[in-house]
């Protein structure tokens, strides 16, 4: 066999390692774990900061995240908008806590129950409630968990900060868009001209 | 093919292949409609009542939105559901003031825990192979109702047992009540350091067949004989609260405190003045001091020396304790024993505890009955006390002896409730064997253990804090305390709370049982308990019933405005003399006397299944995940025993083998080895690891009580290998450390 | 006046019971390491009690001493990281930023404290018991150091609160979870700017000492000294 040069070995060096890694990290513990299983009455399963797969991974490091996902219900915030529903009806708790509320199914049908409900996404709804199941949007809005990074809405709001400053213009959106990428700079330059903390332990904690 | 493109094609199908991971085909799993309001990010807080021991401290339990994976009619799927984050003391509880200890704070992972029993399942293996699978509720409570309506109807009432912890409050009557009225005998109470010795004494020399409650932040000297107060003993935390201002509360003025003890626990470490006295003679060496008191007239005898009549020789001056014969005997000297008397006498506000090792002998009533009497004598402003009861049910006792009669004469069909004898019961009691006499049990416990392995059909309870619970203080105050908690967060999983399955059982069993407890839900039966006490003076002050219990649910409980303590009388009985603890196994065989000690994490074993608490490290050794027995350096130098290497340690009735700790805390004569590993079965994080000191205990018992002597056994030791062997795993020694410089400003 | 958060250690109440540990624990989502990764020496205690024996038997004595951060003015593990993770707040804490640190641990090393704690591993809980974790702490990955916050949830949690109600932090209105649970009231947390407050009192306390003070860290918290027998009242 010739001895091979340049880009050829450097190839068959890293695919040895990916095979080895495959064989030890991914295949032997997984023989190992079907090997004995626990009792059918415990809870089974660990939780994890890990990534699922390398794949996940990946995307994760360089940011690829989906800026206007496909969700399950066509919903359209530009005619809910229209009608003067303020943001704070479904997504409650902004302005008392972290988390701005992904509102659920109960929430849509307190009003659909008997609004529109000839409507075929309407009656998607109604399905999903009658199933006893949530609607399973898709999140739009997160951080990556290795960001570790602790973001509050309530003292935004209460600062006064329009939803649309990070939001971008819903009467514009059906289903929520990513327009502004919330990337430390964008809070930074805000922070700096609103004249706020830019101290790291204020969202890194 | 060209070798360059077979080496092209594998490596970037290999890269590919690697990138993609191998991606586990995940179930998208659905999402349930949620059953109860939050809003996410924002806590809620609700009142709670801690389980863990019989102190009964009131609970704070933060709650917040969360994502559970759940079953629901038979499908897995997601639910957004309160759940509890952390477990903080209620301020407003009379006995824990806001504060928690170290189990309490753990006892959050029992709600959480991976091997939670979290459906109904029914043995298909044989008894004790943990060979079980699903069985539906309703067909669960079928069989149940089956097994109890052919036993009383065949005439057996009475053959049927409920073994179950000692219970305060409203789920011990249910018990009674039930079985009184299906013609059942009372309920088995059992817990391993069953504190009945104290309370008997108690009743001798106070009146009182409960634990004391000790002001201590009232004190300027306490003597305390062998009890862990600020670890396990009693309630734990209203002592360490008090503890506190007793040192650094009070501007000016600090308290003494001197430990008597035969191994350096957790309270001995914070004394002033650790005693180190012989086993079993703690109640001489208190008379000892006594007789000083007396003999010298250093504290004026007051009418409430009763309790010293108790003691043989009391009236003539305790001539039999005379300091000399005395030191012979608990090998403290004569100098101590006169200046401890004097220190006493002086200080007027002093106290003198008893607890623990002291009355794990077979003398222990005696030694309990010797330091009420030094108590009486010394303790002029109460600051030993007892707390008032709510008036209805009386706190339940263990005792051994009930066990006995369980193992003695099996049922015929028997309900188990979170008691683990076959584990913490020293083997001569023999349940193991008793239990597999027993054709139909029936457990409601939320895990499997050394115990409810045994059972037939298991029908898990929820867990506390998913639970109506209610508890009555014995002692950690002087007031009244009934503390009640509605359920915190939702059930997790396919479990009921077994007072409602029991009231259901009763329901269909009619007839005097279901007359006996009317109650459509258990909550009901609580109320019905807690609204006679709105007329009280208490923390609570409303015109109605209803507000009443609304009240008490939000605030935690209801508890009775400060009023006097009860008054403290002693009983006339027989005077006691002293008898010397009796001991199993020769000297000359068993060299070595042995103390298994409530441990710090574990309490008596049933906490091993917390990982938080066998990662805690043990605060005298730092010992974590392990089992250890402390060892003299002279004994270990003697026996060719290093630090970390495997001991066995032989009694008469077995052998256990732990890793060697040298303590300079323990007498050379002695070994003393922590309660709570060894675990044959209990959940993943005890199970198969470490030694059960309580398995080599010998039966012998406090003479008049019949409660177990644990300290009594006799061991010897052999080393068993090394440190490989041992795996001995501590938290220190690790790092440099460096103590602490004494350098005042 | 800005805050500056400190702590004051009273070691004559406290009693070894290791409520704060397990309270932190609890509070920080502070992963189980188990016994394998404990026996290389790898569990996490932010808080610890530490144990000093002296003599022999049947005089022996023991001390308890609970360490943690002490959030030094002159933190010896500020300088040495070449990311800033480590770095001082303007409230006077020594604050971790997870996200910037990339695990060469420095900090660890330069700590003379041994309080600071390294991920070698992703942390890993049994489900369910991760539904136990607090939504307000990270869940700190593998390769991030992590120690002891003061608490910082609740210092953030307090600000914003007292903020949004547009007054100042009073004393006591909050505390750390160790410092909550000690039953002893051994723990003592608070605002040393606040000349009104329990921990500003008790840091000037002539029973105060700091620990290895003599390093030059300038630790934020001050431990009281255990007092003997003479210091009791005699009768």
């Amino acid at each position: 066999m010739r001895m091979l040069r340049g880009w050829r070995r450097a190839l068959l060096v890293v695919l040895a390692c990916a095979c080895t890694w495959g064989v030890v990290e991914i295949l032997l513990p997984r023989r190992a774990a079907r090997a004995s299983g626990p009792p059918d009455y415990v809870t089974t399963g660990v939780f994890t900061p890990a990534h699922p797969s390398v794949l996940a991974a990946v995307k994760d490091f360089v940011d690829i995240h989906p800026e206007h996902p496909v969700q399950p219900i066509a919903y359209t915030h530009t005619m809910h908008l229209a009608k003067g529903l303020p943001c704070t009806f479904c997504h409650v708790g902004v302005d008392q806590g972290p988390e701005a509320r992904i509102p659920g199914v109960t929430v849509c049908m307190s009003c659909h129950q008997s609004i529109a409900t000839d409507r075929p996404e309407i009656k998607k709804i109604a399905a999903y409630q009658a199933r006893g199941e949530e609607i399973p949007w898709v999140r739009v809005y997160n951080y990556s968990g290795s960001a570790h990074v602790r973001f509050n809405h309530a003292p935004h709001i209460r600062a006064g900060v329009a939803c649309a400053a990070c939001h971008s213009d819903l009467t514009k959106q059906t289903t929520a868009e990513r327009k502004i990428d919330l990337n430390m700079g964008f809070c930074i330059n805000c922070h700096t001209q609103k004249k706020v903390s830019i101290d790291c332990e204020t969202c890194h904690y | 093919m060209e070798r360059r493109d077979f080496i092209k094609i594998s490596a970037l199908s290999g890269v590919m292949a690697t990138l993609e991971g191998c991606r586990s085909a995940e179930k998208q799993l659905i999402r349930f409609i949620p059953e109860e309001e939050l809003i996410p990010g924002i806590a809620t807080i609700k009142p709670g009542v801690c389980t863990v021991c019989s102190a009964g401290c009131g609970l704070l339990v933060r709650v917040m939105q969360g994502e559970a994976e759940v079953v629901r009619h038979g499908q897995q799927g997601l639910i957004k559901m309160g759940l509890a984050k952390k477990l903080e003391g209620n301020p407003q509880h009379p006995v824990n003031q806001g504060k928690l200890c170290a189990r309490g704070q753990a006892s959050l992972q029992m709600l959480y825990h991976p091997d939670r029993i979290t459906h109904p399942i029914k043995r298909t293996g044989p008894r004790g192979s943990g060979e079980f699978q699903a069985i539906s509720w309703d067909d669960a409570l079928k069989e149940v109702s089956a097994h109890l309506g052919t036993l009383q109807a065949s005439g057996s009432a009475n053959s049927l047992g409920f073994l179950s912890r000692p219970l305060s409050g409203q789920q011990g009557e249910l018990m009674t009540k039930f079985l009184k009225a299906y013609g059942a005998p009372p309920p088995v109470w059992y817990q391993p350091f069953d504190e009945a010795v104290l309370r008997q004494a108690n009743l001798f020399s106070f009146g009182h067949a409960a634990l004391p409650t000790f002001d201590l932040h009232l004190a300027d000297y306490v003597i305390c004989f062998g009890a862990d107060f600020l670890g396990t003993w009693n309630s734990p935390v209203a002592q360490s609260i008090s503890y506190g201002e007793m040192r650094q509360g009070r501007p000016g003025r600090r308290a003494k405190l001197v430990q008597v003890e035969t191994r350096m626990s957790q309270t001995g470490a914070n004394a002033d003045e650790w005693i180190a006295c012989r086993p079993g003679m703690e109640g001489v060496l208190a008379l000892g001091i006594a007789h000083v008191i007396l003999a010298e007239k250093l504290a004026p005898q007051a009418p409430g020396s009763r309790p010293g009549s108790l003691i043989d020789g009391w009236q003539a001056g305790l001539p039999e304790y005379a300091p000399e014969a005395v030191e012979k005997q608990t090998g403290v000297s004569v100098a101590v024993i006169k200046r401890l008397a004097h220190e006493l006498a002086q200080s007027g506000l002093a106290v003198a505890m008893i607890g623990g090792p002291p009355l794990a002998h077979t003398n222990g009533l005696f030694n309990a009955l010797a330091v009420n009497a030094l108590e009486s004598l010394v303790d002029k402003s109460s600051i030993l006390s007892f707390t008032p009861q709510t008036g209805d049910a009386a706190p339940v006792q263990a005792t051994l002896a009930a066990l006995h009669t369980l193992s003695a004469q099996p049922p015929q069909m028997l309900l188990l409730y979170e008691a683990n004898p076959v584990f913490s019961a020293p083997p001569a009691t023999r349940v193991r064997e008793a239990l597999a006499k027993i054709p139909y049990i029936v457990s409601f416990g939320s895990f499997i253990d050394e115990t409810s392995v045994q059972a037939d059909l298991i029908l898990p309870d929820h867990a506390a804090l998913e639970s109506w619970i209610d508890s009555v203080a014995e002692s950690g105050s002087s007031r009244a305390v009934a503390s009640l908690a509605p359920p915190a967060v939702l059930p997790l999983h396919d479990t009921r709370p077994m007072p409602d399955v029991l009231l259901g059982l009763g329901r269909q069993l009619g007839g005097e049982v279901a007359k006996a407890l009317p109650w459509a839900t258990y909550d009901a039966m609580l109320r019905a308990a807690f609204v006679p006490l709105r007329t009280r003076p208490g923390s609570i002050d409303v015109k109605t019933d209803d507000d009443f219990w609304d009240a008490a649910q939000t605030q935690g409980g209801w508890w009775s405005s400060p009023s006097t303590s009860p008054p403290l009388a002693a009983v006339k009985r027989a005077p006691l003399s002293a008898a010397s603890p009796q001991f199993a196994g020769a000297a000359a065989d068993f060299p070595f006397y042995f103390l298994p000690y409530v441990s710090q994490s574990f309490a008596d074993g049933s906490l091993a299944h917390l990982p938080w608490l066998q990662e805690l490290p043990d605060v005298l050794t730092s010992a974590m995940w392990s089992s250890w027995v402390e060892i003299n350096p002279n004994t270990g130098d003697r026996l060719g025993i290093k630090q970390g290497d495997l001991v066995e340690i032989a009694s008469q009735q077995g052998s256990v083998r732990a890793a060697a700790v040298l303590s300079p805390g323990i007498a050379p004569d002695m070994v003393a080895m922590p309660v709570g590993q060894g675990h044959e079965n209990f959940t993943r994080f005890a199970s198969g690891r470490g030694a059960n000191p309580l398995s080599i205990l010998a039966p012998l018992t406090e003479q008049e009580t019949g409660s177990l002597a644990w300290a009594a056994t006799r061991v010897k030791l052999v080393r068993a290998g090394g440190p490989e062997q041992a795996k001995l795993v501590l938290f220190a020694g690790g790092m440099s450390a460096f103590p602490h410089e004494q350098e005042r400003r | 006046m800005a805050h500056k958060w400190g702590m004051v250690v009273d070691l004559d109440r406290c009693t070894g019971c290791e409520a704060c540990v397990v309270a932190c624990h609890a509070e920080n989502n502070i992963p189980t390491a188990g016994e394998d990764q404990a026996a290389r020496g790898r569990a996490k205690h932010w808080i610890r009690v530490e144990r000093y024996w002296e003599g022999d038997f049947p005089n022996p004595r023991v001390r308890f001493q609970p360490v943690l951060c002490q959030q030094c003015d002159e933190a010896p593990c500020e300088p040495v990281c070449p990311t800033y993770a480590s770095y001082h707040t303007p409230e006077g804490l020594n604050s971790q930023v997870y996200n910037r640190c990339i695990g060469t641990r420095f900090c660890a090393n330069a700590c003379p404290y041994n309080v600071r704690f390294f991920n070698f591993y992703n942390p890993a809980w049994d489900k369910p018991l991760q539904l136990q974790l607090n939504p307000d702490v990270s869940v700190r990955s593998v390769g991030v150091m992590e120690k002891c916050t003061f608490c910082v949830q609740r210092i953030k949690a307090a600000e914003i609160q007292a903020e949004a109600e547009k007054r100042e932090l009073k004393d006591g209105e909050f505390t750390t979870a160790c410092a909550q649970s000690c039953p002893s009231k051994a723990l003592i947390f608070g605002d040393l700017n606040d000349s009104a407050s329990e921990v500003a009192r008790l840091a000037s306390s002539n029973r105060g000492t700091k620990l290895l003070g003599e390093l030059g860290t300038k630790p934020n918290v001050t431990y009281l000294e255990r007092g003997t027998w003479e210091d009791a009242t005699h009768g």
